[in-house]
């Protein structure tokens, strides 16, 4: 998933950004509204959100700017918090905002259980570099949708990364070699889809 | 214990009292100037008007010996019909036998032990004196003055008892204002004393009025010094968690161990000071209480790096604020584990929780030092209570309930008696994440 992380202070901003990356997510974080502003525009999963910064009220500000927010925010956590359960209430809130569905999705041999972080093939767990995992979570959390090839990019890499131009090519490249050729279906020119479970 | 100040009621009462004394006399010493002398004349015209109709009875009947005298005038009065030559032609039966006056003398005259009034007869030089005993007419002077005295007094008395009961009254709504401010919460918005009842209270309700604004917005400042020191105590521990959990990703071996108790010990504080600031922020914590039921296993598992082995018996489930309920459980168990327990048992109740361990326990005295210091709600008085039964009692405290130490066989055990769960309030506003 890719997340926006909004938190002034360096030690917890540092310490949560790179818990979350390690957990396999995309994380860019600003130290305020000014910086988030650069933001506007790019697809984010999930928004976390510093009540009070430096430049103002983070979900106030926010709200204005990221489209659907609706001015409210979906979970909070009072500080302190252990990263572990900011995760787990990640996790949490976006199952319930992609209806509460089941974390599992299956096509044919493959199973992808979002909560697990695992993909298993014939029911053999697969192993997935992380970016290669974010590729597929990305991909599946937006079943029966197109992804665009750079909206999938800033998805899986990030705002400030650098990348090669055909990273993405790579990364679907090897997801096709160990879970199947047909998981994920290519439209020509635009981008990629895999079928709703 | 001070002096006990002296009531109002009581001096205003001991002063009427002296007045209604000091009134009785001086009106009973008037009426008694007054009634002696009124009385002196009017016994002396009586005397006159006597002697007047006793001459003309002896005009009428003659004087010789013997002749018969109206028996009221026996009665009241003496008298003496006196020759020219000062023998007693006649007597009443109560004068004496010697004249009272010689002479032919008139006129009133007090002679010894009489009050006497001499009237010429016109035959012969006789005097009629008619007289009347200076003993009765001390005593007919008397029973007036005592009378309007008593009358006098009667009415201080009256007078007195009325003016002490409308004391009292008046008194009553001073004690009013006393219990509401008795029952006033200083967190309260304003003192719940309404308009005054007698204008002599108004300076007081204003005065109150003016102490309840500073209050509030004194706590007003603490509480938002505690917002801002919640932020900025807050985030450095968040960091401080997050860091260390990354660390110990990396990490494996003796420094991840050494980091874990690094993190456990990070953890307690987190709860200690997450306590601390809901209590400071709520003066009292209550109107803070996020009360909710808690798996006591689940709220455990947010302790990494227990001192001591704890088990969990019961229900396991109880309704209380999670924040408040941690910290008192961090410092219950540190208290413990430096007390040498090894193991502590958690029986969990659907309001209570009682922690057991199997320490040394304490001495007798000591439980019952603490017991003491537990019923001093505040624990003002210097009591021996650290900073772990202290803080405790004070999360019982804001549940509604009580701390307190049953007595066991071994080892030493605390029990938080939490309020009844359902139907208290879920506890104010929502904190919002910071």
């Amino acid at each position: 998933m890719r997340l926006l992380l909004l938190e002034d202070d360096m030690l917890l901003g540092e310490g949560l950004r790179d818990w979350l990356a390690g957990e396999g997510h995309v994380v860019d974080w600003c130290r305020s509204l000014g910086e988030a502003s650069a933001m506007q525009g790019e697809p984010f999963d999930a928004l976390l959100v510093d009540w009070q910064l430096p430049d103002g009220s983070g979900l106030d500000r926010l709200a204005e700017r990221v489209q659907g927010l609706d001015g409210g925010a979906d979970d909070y956590l009072v500080k302190p918090f252990a990263p572990e359960e900011l995760a787990a209430r990640l996790r949490a809130v976006l199952r319930r905002a992609g209806g509460g569905a089941d974390d599992r999705w299956r096509h044919g041999a493959v199973t992808v259980d979002l909560a697990a972080r695992a993909a298993l093939h014939d029911g053999a767990p697969v192993e997935l570099t992380a970016r290669e995992w974010a590729v597929l979570e990305a991909l599946v959390r937006r079943a029966g949708r197109l992804v665009t090839r750079p909206e999938l990019e800033r998805l899986v890499l990030g705002f400030e990364s650098e990348l090669a131009s055909n990273a993405i090519e790579v990364h679907v490249s090897a997801l096709r070699r160990k879970l199947g050729r047909t998981l994920i279906e290519t439209v020509r020119g635009l981008g990629y889809r895999v079928a709703r479970a | 214990m001070s002096p006990r100040p002296p009531s109002i009621a009581g001096r205003l009462a001991r002063a009427l009292g002296a007045w209604t004394l000091l009134w009785g006399a001086a009106v009973g010493l008037a009426i008694w100037l007054a009634a002696t002398h009124e009385v002196d004349e009017l016994l002396d015209d009586t005397l006159a008007s006597s002697a007047e109709l006793l001459v003309a009875v002896l005009r009428e009947h003659g004087d010789a010996e013997g002749t018969p005298l109206p028996d009221a005038a026996i009665r009241r009065f003496a008298w003496q019909l006196v020759d020219a030559d000062g023998r007693v032609r006649l007597r009443s039966p109560r004068a004496p036998q010697a004249a009272w006056r010689e002479g032919g003398a008139a006129g009133l005259a007090t002679v010894p032990g009489w009050r006497v009034y001499g009237l010429a007869t016109g035959r012969e030089g006789r005097m009629l004196y008619a007289a009347q005993s200076l003993g009765e007419r001390q005593e007919a002077r008397l029973e007036v003055a005592l009378a309007a005295i008593a009358a006098a007094v009667a009415v201080g008395l009256l007078g007195h008892f009325w003016l002490r009961a409308h004391l009292r009254d008046e008194l009553q709504p001073l004690q009013r204002l006393s219990m509401r401010l008795h029952a006033w919460d200083p967190g309260a918005a304003a003192p719940p004393l309404g308009a005054p009842e007698r204008a002599e209270l108004a300076p007081f309700h204003a005065a109150i009025d003016l102490l309840a604004a500073r209050l509030a917005a004194r706590l007003a400042n603490e509480r938002a010094f505690a917002a801002h020191a919640a932020h900025a105590l807050r985030t450095p521990l968040a960091g401080i968690d997050a860091q260390l959990a990354v660390a110990l990703r990396e990490t494996d071996g003796a420094v991840a161990e050494r980091l874990q108790r690094v993190r456990g010990a990070a953890a307690r504080l987190q709860a200690v000071v997450a306590a601390l600031l809901a209590l400071f922020r709520s003066g009292d914590g209550a109107a803070a209480l996020q009360r909710r039921a808690l798996d006591l296993r689940s709220l455990l598992g947010r302790l990494p790096g227990l001192p001591l082995a704890v088990a969990v018996s019961g229900g396991a489930t109880l309704d209380a604020d999670p924040d408040l309920l941690l910290a008192a459980l961090v410092n219950l168990l540190d208290n413990a584990a430096r007390a040498g327990a090894a193991h502590a048992t958690l029986q969990v109740e659907a309001d209570a929780l009682t922690l057991h361990d199997d320490g040394p326990g304490v001495p007798t005295a000591r439980r019952e030092a603490l017991r003491a210091a537990l019923a001093d709600a505040d624990n003002q008085g210097g009591a021996p209570l650290g900073l772990g039964l202290l803080l405790a009692a004070r999360v019982a405290r804001v549940h509604g309930g009580a701390l307190s130490l049953p007595e066991v066989e071994r080892g030493f055990a605390v029990r938080l008696q939490l309020g009844p769960g359902p139907g208290v309030p879920g506890g104010g506003a929502l904190e919002p994440a910071r």
